[in-house]
């Protein structure tokens, strides 16, 4: 089993995981760099406009972005927990637990849908579409379209990360990984701690400011 | 092989901290400061990180290669962020920001 698993390119299973580990690392680095640009325009952005940036956002909900930010984090536990039991071969276990952080990533998006329904009954909408105040100043109307767009982009990575959390959570239930088989299970677990890291920032920038 | 420093108990108290900092970050911004609050919230929210990345990534126990890549990300999304903010907030000889009333949005 073990043998049939190491590639030829690698000496031993533990370069071999190690390479897997590095990959995802330089893939979640890429990634940060991505959010970076965008949070690099927001601090510009902001700069310019400080006072229209507070009108715009204060129209978010905080206890909705805050219920968010609990859901998010906890699920990042749930996830290492899954990690760590994988480790020691209790791959059931593991399995419930990534259900479970699956589902957490569900209720994120289901309270999200509600703060984007709330939005757009207001018109409360990016760029050229946005009518909620009459004549709206730049500022605000760039400060909202930047709430929509890493949002948004964040929320495609809360998916993405679903449904690889729910792909390896099958296949630890079928026990495919386990004690000595789990470096994708790690990776994925990584890639949703980054997606709670990118929350953790656009949380205080989107909702505590007013 | 690696040997996992990272323990449930620890896991566990990771989780508590970060609902802890979650709390206070948001008690910060009710109190009322200003233009503090956004540092000291975005402060709390890097120390977070340092949670994740360290006991929920696993990093404390892995290689030093995976630690030079979260270094160099950060060093490249400060200088990223840093040399973007200085063009707006060291302009002098620009008008600082475009007319409102002469255009909507920008």
């Amino acid at each position: 089993m073990s043998a049939q698993r190491l590639a030829e390119q690698f000496e031993t299973l533990e370069k071999q995981d190690h390479a897997a580990r590095l990959g995802m690392w330089m893939f979640l680095g890429s990634e940060t760099l991505l959010f970076g640009a965008l949070f690099a325009a927001y601090a510009y952005y902001r700069g310019i406009y400080p006072e229209e940036f507070v009108q715009a956002l204060h129209h978010n909900s905080v206890a909705l972005g805050t219920t968010n930010t609990v859901v998010l984090i906890t699920s990042s536990f749930t996830v290492a927990l899954a990690v760590h039991f994988v480790r020691e071969g209790k791959s059931r276990l593991a399995a419930g637990l990534l259900a479970v952080s699956t589902l957490f990533g569900a209720v994120f998006l289901v309270v999200k849908g509600i703060e984007y329904t709330h939005h757009i009954h207001e018109n409360a909408l990016p760029a050229g579409a946005y009518s909620f105040l009459d004549q709206p100043p730049g500022g605000v109307v760039m400060g909202y379209t930047l709430y929509w767009f890493m949002t948004g982009l964040h929320g495609l990575h809360v998916i993405a990360g679903m449904i690889m959390l729910a792909a390896v959570g099958v296949l630890c239930w079928k026990g495919r990984y386990g004690a000595h088989r789990n470096v994708a299970v790690e990776n994925v677990g990584l890639y949703w701690h980054l997606v709670d890291v990118v929350w953790i920032f656009l949380w205080p920038l989107f909702y505590l400011t007013d | 092989m690696i040997r996992a420093h990272v323990t449930t108990p620890k896991l566990v108290v990771s989780w508590v901290a970060l609902l802890v900092l979650t709390f206070l970050s948001f008690g910060i911004s009710r109190v009322g400061l200003g233009e503090a609050e956004l540092v000291i919230a975005l402060g709390i929210s890097v120390v977070k990180t340092f949670v994740v990345l360290f006991i929920f990534m696993h990093l404390v126990e892995q290689r030093f290669a995976n630690r030079l890549i979260v270094i160099l990300t950060f060093l490249f999304i400060v200088l990223l962020v840093t040399l973007t903010v200085a063009d707006p907030m060291t302009r002098k000889t620009f008008p600082m920001r475009p007319d409102p009333a002469a255009r909507p949005y920008p």
